[in-house]
């Protein structure tokens, strides 16, 4: 019974990585071309809104996950466009992209749904377990018997890893964010890796968004993001901007997660929406422990001007 | 950043001069949607009547204009007083919750005492717990240099769960469907202004506040030094200024202004904490007060043609059943549109 509940809880762990994974790992590609993304708790909103819809309508998870994916894209396009070519405040113009999701999320939803107390519901991602590997005991049942996304955030966070630590276009890309002069005299186009970083990153921010229609409730709510997207630009920074470190990290914040829903419906003496609390505190009390040895990319947050001279 | 942290002083013979482009924004941000209005098969001439005359057809509708611009300018001051000292405060939502709890708490724990003690009270109460939220990020800053703009973000969504449990399990009241506390004491509610439609005397409080924070930020040195660090924090500490208690300071004064906003919502309009009660303030406090570029003569006048929006936009969704959210949409549109007026105007 005991051991029961630890391979269940693990399992429930890796559920809960993937939006964390996806949305994480987008905002490093971006950062590491030094284009900070602010926006994903609204590229998720939009991203699970448009996602639901399009695979209620469609009748199928996958297009709703492309749809979700190209909204993150067109996200990740306009973020580019503004601060890459127009040098506009990359903060400033996440918090306005923030704000667009937000609003395209809930409009999405009264246009194509309506007002109603029973919204439609879909199917929910299925497990797809691993032949051989998911018999593997214990093991098998925590990592190989998951749904495809599980699969594919781990896969993702792996190439990654390799792409940017093993390739020379990933060495150009990391060296954008550091110092996009350099990489520029070095014949690097800064503002094609800009441009292809933040858009990828952006679709990931989307597709994390889809998840969870997908996984958890079958329909779309107002609430349903809940700060995940705020929580994985503090992730990004606990995993020090590099993909396998995030991964690990997004274990942490996945088992947080699941810890607080877990305790609370088997109820204790602390009222519930205390534990509620726990992953925000958690955050909190990592940015004060863990943000220390955290290094982040040089050129983070700033804008690159070929014509002028930056101060570093 | 520096651009938008240091409020730019207008100068009146250009001012006409200086709100073109910015009018153009609005005007391009309306055309925008309104292309997707027609697209969707609404009536865009009758939409975008009843969002922008909603307000002024009707005392009702006036009155409800100034009752959304009070919240609003409060959250938007709590926006653009950390901002002038170049800190972005993005926890207005859950320190206007704090304020909230705050007021309840003494209005419905004080409840029998007379008007003249507990209203203060109440609103004293909202000031503080709003500054004591601020301040937890502000002090992370301070003692270990923790990015505020994260810290204030996350003590929103732990604030969500203190009214949970405020107004279901300490207060509440079980006549309400909705998670809601027992009302507080009639000493606890903001006089009116006017006894129909209902307009509480918070409105004067907000316009007093907005006028002192102006001559605050532009009128005296202490102002000054916040707006100095925001322009440039390396040469303020070089004349001496100390940055980081700037930073502590601008932002506990934020959360205070939008606990502020809290305790008006539970003295003037709800006399109780609901949840819920924060509506998406902050958001539209952030956009106005970006959009004012953090100017504090900008921002009242910013609030009031949001507020005139967004009492349009609920006007529009009962009548025409467009949603509410397209004006949303709107509004982020036009603060796109007016930093790319800022594109156009260095180029």
């Amino acid at each position: 019974m005991e051991s029961e509940q630890v391979i269940n809880f693990a399992r429930l762990v890796f559920l809960a990585l993937v939006p964390y994974v996806l949305a994480s790992q987008g905002t490093m590609l971006g950062g590491r071309t030094g284009i900070f993304n602010v926006a994903q708790e609204g590229i998720m909103l939009a991203g699970a809104s448009i996602g639901f819809l399009v695979a209620f309508r469609a009748g199928s998870l996958f297009v709703g996950i492309l749809a979700a994916m190209l909204v993150g894209g067109l996200f990740g396009l306009a973020l580019a466009y503004f601060t890459t070519t127009l040098k506009m405040d990359q903060f400033v113009v996440g918090l306005a992209l923030f704000f667009i999701g937000l609003g395209v999320s809930t409009l999405a939803f009264k246009l194509v749904v309506g007002v109603t107390l029973r919204p439609p519901l879909i199917q929910t991602l299925s497990n797809v377990p691993v032949p051989l590997l998911s018999r593997i005991p214990v093991l098998g049942e925590i990592l190989f018997n998951q749904n495809v996304l599980v699969y594919f955030s781990e896969v993702l966070s792996i190439f990654l890893y390799y792409f940017l630590y093993h390739t020379s276009h990933g060495l150009e890309l990391r060296s954008v964010g550091e110092n996009p002069k350099a990489a520029d005299s070095l014949g690097v186009s800064v503002w094609r890796m800009q441009y292809g970083a933040t858009i990828v990153g952006a679709m990931l921010m989307g597709m994390a968004g889809a998840y969870l229609p997908m996984v958890y409730t079958g329909t779309f709510t107002n609430g349903i993001v809940q700060g995940r997207g705020w929580l994985a630009i503090a992730l990004t920074f606990f995993g020090g901007w590099s993909p396998h470190l995030i991964f690990f990290g997004a274990l942490f914040f996945a088992a947080v997660e699941v810890l607080s829903l877990r305790v609370q419906i088997t109820g204790g003496v602390i009222p519930y929406q205390f534990l509620l609390t726990l992953p925000y505190i958690t955050t909190i009390l990592v940015m004060v422990f863990a943000f220390k040895w955290a290094r982040a990319p040089a050129f983070l947050g700033q804008n690159y001007d070929r014509e002028k001279r930056t101060l570093s | 950043m520096s651009e938008l942290s240091a409020p730019m002083k207008p100068s009146r013979s250009n001012l006409v001069v200086r709100l073109l482009p910015n009018i153009f924004a609005v005007i391009a941000a309306f055309a925008a949607a309104g292309i997707f209005i027609a697209a969707m098969g609404f009536d865009v001439p009758r939409a975008y009547s009843t969002i922008l005359f909603t307000s002024f057809k009707t005392p009702n509708g006036f009155v409800q204009t100034l009752l959304k611009f009070v919240p609003l300018l409060f959250q938007a001051l709590a926006f653009t007083v950390p901002l002038a000292a170049g800190k972005f405060n993005i926890g207005g939502e859950g320190q206007m919750i704090l304020g909230a709890i705050g007021a309840a708490a003494v209005g419905i724990m004080l409840a029998g005492l007379p008007a003249f003690i507990l209203l203060p009270l109440v609103l004293i109460a909202g000031v503080v717990f709003g500054a004591i939220w601020a301040g937890i990020p502000a002090w992370l800053l301070y003692r270990f240099g923790i990015n505020e703009i994260l810290t204030t973000v996350l003590m929103n969504f732990i604030s969500f769960s203190l009214i949970d449990f405020v107004a279901t399990a300490i207060w509440r009241d079980p006549a309400a469907g909705h998670p809601t506390t027992v009302p507080i004491g009639p000493g606890g509610e903001l006089p009116l202004l006017i006894a129909s439609p209902k307009l509480h005397s918070g409105l004067l409080l907000a316009i007093v506040v907005a006028i002192v924070v102006y001559i605050y930020t532009d009128k005296t040195s202490a102002g000054y030094e916040l707006v100095a660090t925001g322009a440039n924090p390396r040469a303020a500490r070089v004349f001496g200024i100390g940055v980081r208690n700037v930073f502590l300071l601008s932002l506990i004064l934020g959360g205070a202004l939008a606990g502020l906003a809290g305790a008006i919502e539970v003295a003037g309009v709800h006399h109780r904490l609901i949840e819920g009660l924060q509506s998406n303030f902050l958001l539209l406090g952030i956009i106005i007060g970006l959009i004012a570029k953090g100017n504090h003569l900008a921002v009242p006048f910013v609030a009031f043609f949001i507020a005139v929006l967004e009492v349009g936009a609920s006007a529009m969704q009962r009548t025409l059943m467009i949603p509410g959210e397209m004006v949303f949409i709107v509004e982020a549109l036009i603060l796109i549109f007016i930093l790319l007026a800022d594109v156009v105007r260095r180029q």
